[in-house]
């Protein structure tokens, strides 16, 4: 197929996608609606290393997550979840809450939507962990 | 020997209907209310790692076909384009392709390459497309080599190659349980491939086929999907960005940082390489072999169960 037509194609058939998606409402993040949904979607990455404190933020976008080992994040990769541990991690404030740095390639910047109140109590928990 | 012989280049001729099947399966999707989830960002980056590898093989392709074309100047063996030809290396190709792909899983090197395929929690068909930008660099070009030196023409392997490719983009979807029993027996299908994609242990390095699953059954990888366990898709470490270039090249970073650690063998160093996705050389990490014995573990009523070991043995 000439590239002249296969390159139109490819950009305008994602594109279209990507707005289709977006209008039917399929852009939406996940949302952790209670401790025992943030427990188990910290589990779901590290099945070894159980929760012994769950703090979810105020509009269950994302938890800070205590463990033996350390603490660590949950938050929503679209319509799903991952996690991470928070060592070496950078906390920035922002106006919406918080922005966490990772030294870590497949998860190097987290945006934490937070009450000014909220922030503050996270920044004063990871001081311990960063 | 015949080095001027064409085939259709299918993959590209093909992209019309890989954005009709999409915009058909999220039809059926929203209108019914199963069959499968999207997602806009995870399935952007899906499309766009679909066109960067298309990219890649316009950019890259010269590299394999060069190589190709070079062991069909000193092969002596010219099988010609029959249809029957055609057909032959398509099955072997599949057998390739099988090898490729346990490679794949097996081998850090070459998970590098292929990990971005598996990075989505999502599987749909836009899944499908979600493929390598790094292929070449895993020089596993040279397991095609058997099939020019038998006297299949490079052009006819790359045809058939992408036929297979084809045929695997329909097989990434919920939407389609499981199909006539015959045809479950042979083919690689929804319900097969879907356990090849989940992150649960007992579905973990399993289900390599392309095309014909009777690869899997005759070497021993092949695991049913479960009524009672939904495949978990995804990573065993999901990633944490939506950013195709970090998809593409994170396995291959983290390679060159466990490898270039201070304080190691030149052997740890290169096992970072060429060792199983998981191994680390103070077995801090698990490979999917100790994820499935600590499943067993925790769950003994799974032992010997699809995909999973038995209990270990402790008598003395």
């Amino acid at each position: 197929m000439p590239l002249s037509i296969l390159l139109p194609m490819v950009v305008l058939g994602i594109a279209a996608i990507a707005v289709l998606l977006h209008l039917l409402g399929l852009s939406r993040r996940a949302t952790l609606p209670d401790v025992a949904a943030a427990r188990a979607a910290w589990l779901r990455e590290f099945p070894t290393d159980a929760p012994i404190h769950v703090t979810l933020c105020d509009n269950r976008s994302a938890a800070l997550i205590a463990t033996e080992t350390g603490r660590g994040v949950v938050w929503p990769m679209g319509a799903d979840t991952t996690a991470r541990y928070l060592t070496g991690a950078r906390l920035t404030a922002t106006s919406s809450g918080l922005r966490l740095d990772l030294p870590d390639y497949t998860a190097p910047c987290i945006h934490i939507a937070l009450d000014s109140d909220e922030a503050a109590a996270w920044q004063d928990t990871l001081k311990e962990t960063a | 020997m015949t080095d001027m012989i064409t085939f259709p280049d299918v993959v590209n001729w093909a992209v019309p209907l890989f954005i009709a099947a999409i915009l058909a399966e999220l039809l059926w999707i929203v209108t019914k209310g199963r069959g499968g989830r999207y997602e806009t960002r995870d399935a952007l980056t899906s499309l766009i790692m679909g066109a960067g590898n298309v990219a890649s093989g316009i950019l890259l392709g010269f590299v394999a076909y060069g190589f190709f074309m070079l062991l069909w100047e000193i092969t002596p063996i010219d099988l010609g384009t029959s249809i029957a030809t055609i057909a032959l290396c398509f099955v072997l190709d599949d057998l390739r392709y099988y090898w490729v792909h346990r490679f794949g899983h097996r081998i850090r090197w070459v998970w590098a390459s292929h990990v971005n395929h598996h990075s989505s929690q999502h599987y749909n068909l836009t899944t499908a497309l979600r493929q390598t930008w790094t292929g070449t660099f895993t020089f596993m070009m040279v397991v095609r080599a058997p099939l020019i030196l038998l006297g299949f023409h490079p052009a006819m392997v790359l045809f058939v190659g992408g036929l297979n490719l084809i045929y695997q983009f329909w097989i990434h979807t919920e939407a389609i349980g499981r199909m006539p029993r015959w045809f479950e027996a042979v083919m690689n299908t929804p319900s097969h491939h879907r356990v090849h994609h989940g992150r649960n242990p007992r579905y973990l390095d399993c289900n390599y086929a392309g095309v014909f699953i009777i690869w899997d059954k005759m070497f021993g990888t092949f695991v049913p999907e479960l009524d009672e366990e939904k495949p978990d898709y995804g990573l065993v470490r999901n990633l944490g960005t939506f950013n195709p270039i970090r998809v593409a090249f994170h396995e291959w970073v983290g390679i060159f940082r466990d490898a270039t650690q201070p304080g190691l063998t030149w052997r740890e160093r290169l096992n970072y390489c060429i060792m199983p996705p998981g191994w680390s050389h103070d077995g801090s990490r698990e490979t999917s072999s100790a994820i499935k014995a600590r499943h067993v573990r925790d769950h003994p009523e799974h032992a010997s169960t699809p995909g999973l070991p038995p209990l270990p043995d402790h008598t003395p």
